[in-house]
């Protein structure tokens, strides 16, 4: 049986996802602020160490799948959290433990987000997380966006999930003539602990965003939906999928890209 | 009130429930307006998708009309209004069934 890490698994779709690979008998480690086997803050850059060390302890061996779930949402109200978690704190994990994979011929999969495809990013924010990578300058650019406003979390949120989607597309190739894959999802809007305590307005602006295969139901994707999808992704099942963007969001995207083929 | 009368009052009102009910189950709506504003084009199939669409269009002010004007019995002008971007449109509905839903509506810019 396979050895997998896991960041966020304490919780939400992270752990739907750990449950289903243990179901299957494989080992899981998870990489949490809270509730993990690695306890570790992936929004600093200490803690992404930490957590790329003990893994190479734990797994000298290498490492059969990477899986980042760790994250947090827009309306979240800090910036350079959403920054430094969704984007720095998944980059650095996985290509810090790029070389327990190879070892393994192991595979990487990323959590982004289907509202990539939805206008609402800022591309000079996704440039400079792809192009320059300068944790602290973009730091400091965030801060001077207004935080209250729940558009400018947003934007900031879909800027680092496309920047997201965009590393992997570029780090793939070069990953998979080594024998790693990597690929993205980009799942609909989940129920979480998160969104069960919505105000009603934030709740009506979900339901905004129409999920197809939960027509006239008022309700969110469940987590163990963009789990399966997971755990399909990292296995050697899809060994003929590498840099790709797999929206797992009920159809939500074809609904308003259908002109979108590629 | 005609198909096309209809479709502009939900428009206005921004009655998404209520412009999927105008189309046949599996109605078509082609909107080739969208371009216009950098977007790729809308081709909506099915009564539920239309729904949806709109839904979401309406819920975050990306779509809305205004100066409309019903031009006969099957078109109707007006400004479309694409999150900022204002375009003269002209909507036409091409085919309806016997019991007068819209199986194909189309809009274009004037």
């Amino acid at each position: 049986m396979g050895i997998y890490a896991i960041t966020g698994a304490s919780g939400d779709i992270g752990a739907a996802t750990k449950k289903l690979l243990e179901t299957d008998g494989h080992k899981v480690i998870n990489i949490d602020l809270n509730d993990g086997d690695i306890c570790v803050n992936l929004a600093k850059p200490e803690g992404r160490q930490t957590a790329i060390d003990e893994l190479h302890k734990i797994c000298p061996d290498g490492l059969d799948g990477m899986i980042c779930c760790a994250g947090v949402p827009g309306a979240c109200g800090n910036l350079g959290l959403i920054v430094s978690l969704n984007y720095f704190g998944t980059v650095a994990l996985a290509k810090g433990v790029y070389d327990l994979l190879e070892k393994k011929h192991g595979s990487c999969v990323v959590t982004s987000s289907n509202t990539i495809s939805q206008g609402a990013g800022r591309t000079d924010i996704a440039d400079l997380l792809n192009n320059i990578e300068d944790e602290a300058r973009i730091l400091e650019l965030v801060k001077r966006l207004d935080a209250s406003k729940l558009s400018v979390g947003n934007s900031i949120y879909v800027s680092t999930k496309y920047a997201l989607a965009r590393w992997v597309r570029r780090i793939s190739a070069s990953w998979a003539a080594n024998g790693v894959r990597i690929n993205a999802i980009a799942p609909g809007n989940v129920n979480t602990a998160m969104t069960a305590t919505m105000s009603t307005s934030s709740k009506m602006a979900l339901n905004a965003l129409p999920i197809p295969t939960k027509y006239g139901l008022e309700t969110l994707m469940d987590p163990i939906e963009i789990a399966e999808v997971m755990v399909f992704l990292v296995s050697p099942k899809a060994n003929g999928i590498n840099g790709n963007v797999l929206f797992v969001d009920g159809g939500t995207d074809a609904l308003l890209n259908s002109e979108k083929v590629y | 009130m005609t198909p096309i009368e209809k479709y502009v009052e939900a428009m206005e009102n921004k009655d998404f429930a209520a412009l999927a009910e105008l189309f046949t189950k599996d109605g078509i709506l082609c909107d080739y307006c969208s371009t216009s504003s950098s977007q790729k084009e809308y081709h909506i199939y099915g009564r539920e998708a239309i729904n949806m669409f709109f839904r979401n269009k309406f819920g975050f002010r990306q779509y809305s009309i205004f100066g409309a004007e019903v031009v006969n019995d099957e078109q109707a002008e007006f400004i479309a209004n694409f999150g900022g971007y204002n375009i003269m449109a002209i909507a036409t509905v091409r085919e309806i069934d016997k019991d007068g839903y819209i199986k194909k509506l189309t809009v274009r810019p004037k």
